[in-house]
């Protein structure tokens, strides 16, 4: 919020108690202003009847009812009747009256003064009352829009003591139940609250009414606390020290108060119901991610292992009938099988870990080519002859890694460009080095993913919806994923120019991961 | 413990693990004519048929009820250089490093083919029976000359700075065995570089760039991740 948008409530109510009891000074004033007027009219005499005269003194009557209110106008009109006769009626200097149909004008003098001061009086109260209705109103509405914009709880403390601080010149506290116990969440600079203010804010939560000063409960206290009530609780206790309290427009500050309070209470039943509903809705996600995991986890465990069954039973039922090629083919499906279920096994033992924690990088300098040439070596057989080209700076530095897992994470995603692109396209490995760290691209020529599709690509479970008989856990990109975030590191995927997907991984490199070696 | 007699001039196989489905299958798969077959169930048991038996090979799981298999490895090791090949389901490097500074000579993980299980045993018996190291060693192109210090790629020398040439050796007088880091760098470099893996990698990786054609994919040194190095020799 800005400053210039919140004009203080504070000065004008003082200025409005102003109104009511008028000072001495206003008393001076007001003697000076029919001083002043007697004076001019002494020097307009010679050329003025002293009937004339008369308009001048109302014109002071009027001018102390604008600046100086109702009391100082009545005095200004009383003396202006003594001054006028005194000085201009004949005989002067005396307060005689020569000619009785001045007693008329005295009279009228008089009435007019007074009836003109009360009405100026009061169209000035009705544009002060006016203008305190229209700030109160816009320090409600900023405080509202600010309280709307705060996120959080602790953003919205923060916000309900500067509006109210600024509007009101007040010091303020807030009290929210904690744990069982009522304490203050946040409060403003310099207020001090003792433990008798604490006890005056937990009767008002728990009473649910307003207490402190003004009101029939604890009204010793200085403070005013006001329960910040929700439909069925009570949220906490608003809590405010104003300096001016004790004046007698109390009425009017208290449904101030009382407003900012219902509107803090919203504010902090949103958060609170927000809150919930994220809560719920992380749950129902949660939920509906064990879900699939668990269906997934049963499938793909499920279904190597009916295969397997299947071809053992076959095998051991017909043993003399079927045909040593059959037989052959059959026990080859198994195996292959029961290398997808402990492929898999691994990859949930890899996840299980990652994600409890419980990986413990063993960092070692590493030799890049040295790492990919360990990626490529378990694959050989599959990319059976498979072109890999591997483009690295000549320069490269050895790299401080867990070797055994980045090597896993190159497995991974080599094994991935392979299954998702034509066997003649070749795939690419570049490795460069930058001021980020240690960057790692592998790239196919296969489909690509669906640029929408590309965040997700990382999520557990989530299959490329590609080529058919491409098997995957869905969990590769994953594990990649926890362990490059377990190296600092972050992955990404990406489509390329000209077809394909490349995969970009880069790892933060220490310092003493650069350091020359010396020793040969 | 069960001993099949009869078949003295067969290679001994020792299988210690106490799952009874990895025994029947281990049994079926090995016990062909080929090989002498003997099983112990735990730990202890292990330790006497090493020495009662004097196999050949060990097949050692390390999850035994009673003792740990490392411990098991520590204890032959004492007396004997059987060569030891871990079938273990662990499949941390951790635990390959501590089996293999342990004196281990292979690692299977967990479920392995038999292809692969009866590879490894070729290779293990072949390093048992033949004692004394070939002078020279070849494989593929790469052919080192131990006793002329020479190393030759496709028939062209190489040259190698000295701690290369050694680092070289050391793979080659344990061809096929995977080498831990820290053996490494004990027997090169000392106990004092035990800290300084990266001087290890950087001649490894300048080893390489010598003698193999792609060192992304290195034929003749290849890397154990976490683990190791290892020479690659014939099957």
């Amino acid at each position: 919020m800005t400053d210039t948008s919140s004009a203080p409530v504070a000065p004008i109510l003082l200025r409005r108690q102003g109104l009511h009891a008028a000072t001495i000074s206003d008393y001076l004033a007001a003697c000076v202003l029919v001083a002043a007027t007697s004076l001019l009219c002494e020097q307009v005499r010679p050329y003025l009847s002293p009937i004339n005269m008369v308009m001048a003194y109302l014109l002071a009557v009027v001018l102390a009812a604008v600046r100086l209110g109702l009391k100082p106008a009545i005095l200004a009109a009383f003396l202006g009747v003594l001054a006028f006769d005194f000085f201009f009626v004949p005989p002067r200097f005396s307060l005689r009256t020569s000619d009785t149909e001045y007693l008329i004008t005295f009279l009228a003098l008089f009435i007019v003064g007074i009836v003109i001061s009360s009405l100026v009086t009061r169209g000035r109260e009705g544009a002060e009352a006016l203008r305190l209705r229209e700030l109160q109103t816009s320090s409600l509405y900023h405080l509202s829009r600010d309280l709307a914009a705060a996120a959080g709880r602790p953003a919205l403390l923060a916000t309900v003591v500067k509006n109210i601080e600024e509007s009101m010149h007040a010091q303020l506290a807030v009290f929210l139940p904690e744990d069982d116990r009522l304490e203050v969440s946040t409060s403003s600079r310099g207020l001090e609250l003792s433990s008798a203010d604490h006890e005056i804010a937990l009767w008002s939560y728990r009473s649910r009414r307003s207490a402190g000063h003004g009101t029939d409960s604890y009204a010793s206290s200085s403070l005013l606390f006001i329960p910040l009530k929700a439909l069925a609780q009570t949220l906490g206790v608003l809590c405010i020290k104003l300096e001016w309290l004790y004046e007698p427009d109390t009425e009017q500050i208290r449904r101030l108060v009382d407003a900012y309070a219902t509107q803090i209470s919203m504010a902090l039943e949103r958060v609170r119901l927000s809150r919930q509903a994220q809560q719920a809705e992380i749950h129902q996600a949660r939920e509906s991610l064990e879900r699939a995991l668990l269906n997934s986890i049963s499938h793909d465990l499920r279904t190597p292992l009916a295969t397997i069954t299947g071809v053992l039973g076959a095998v051991l039922e017909e043993v003399e009938c079927l045909n040593p090629v059959k037989t052959r083919e059959l026990l080859e499906t198994a195996i292959e099988e029961a290398g997808r279920l402990n492929r898999f096994v691994g990859n949930l033992l890899d996840m299980t870990r990652l994600e409890a924690g419980a990986v413990q990088l063993r960092l070692e300098p590493c030799d890049v080519q040295d790492l990919i040439g360990c990626a490529l070596a378990p694959l050989e057989k599959q990319l059976f002859g498979r072109k890999v080209v591997v483009r690295l700076p000549p320069d490269l530095p050895l790299v401080t890694l867990d070797p055994v897992l980045m090597i896993q994470v190159l497995v991974n995603l080599i094994e991935n460009a392979h299954k998702y692109s034509a066997p003649e396209k070749e795939i690419e490995i570049f490795s460069s080095l930058s001021e980020t760290g240690l960057s790692l691209r592998i790239a196919d020529r296969g489909p690509g993913v669906p640029e929408a599709e590309l965040g997700r690509v990382f999520d557990k479970f989530y299959r490329i919806p590609v080529p058919e008989g491409v098997s995957g856990t869905g969990l590769g990109l994953s594990i990649c994923k926890g362990i490059v975030e377990a190296h600092g590191g972050s992955i990404g995927a990406q489509n390329r120019a000209g077809g394909g997907l490349e995969m970009i991984l880069t790892v933060p490199i220490t310092a003493t991961s650069q350091e020359c070696v010396d020793v040969y | 413990m069960s001993t099949e007699t009869g078949r003295e001039n067969l290679p001994r196989i020792l299988v210690v693990d106490d799952e009874v489905a990895i025994q029947r299958f281990l049994k079926t798969a090995l016990d062909n004519g080929s090989y002498s077959l003997h099983q112990a169930a735990d730990g202890h048991v292990a330790l006497a048929a090493a020495a009662a038996v004097r196999p050949d090979v060990i097949l050692l799981d390390l999850g035994l009820p009673d003792i740990d298999g490392v411990e098991v490895i520590t204890r032959i090791r004492e007396w004997s250089q059987v060569p030891i090949i871990v079938i273990s389901v662990r499949e941390r490097e951790n635990d390959k490093v501590r089996a293999f500074d342990a004196g281990a000579d292979d690692y299977l993980t967990k479920p392995f083919g038999i292809g692969e299980l009866q590879a490894r045993i070729k290779v293990a018996l072949k390093r048992s029976l033949q004692q004394v190291p070939e002078p020279v060693f070849r494989i593929a192109e790469l052919e080192v000359d131990l006793p002329r210090r020479r190393v030759t790629v496709q028939g062209k020398e190489v040259p190698l700075t000295p701690t290369e040439y050694e680092l070289l050796r050391l793979l080659v007088s344990h061809a096929g065995k995977v080498l831990t880091h820290s053996m490494i760098l004990k027997q090169i470099w000392g106990i004092g570089y035990l800290e300084q893996p990266h001087v290890l990698r950087v001649n490894i990786s300048n080893l390489r760039r010598k003698i193999e054609a792609d060192a992304s994919r290195p034929r003749y040194i290849l890397t154990e991740p976490g683990v190791g190095y290892r020479l690659k020799v014939d099957d």
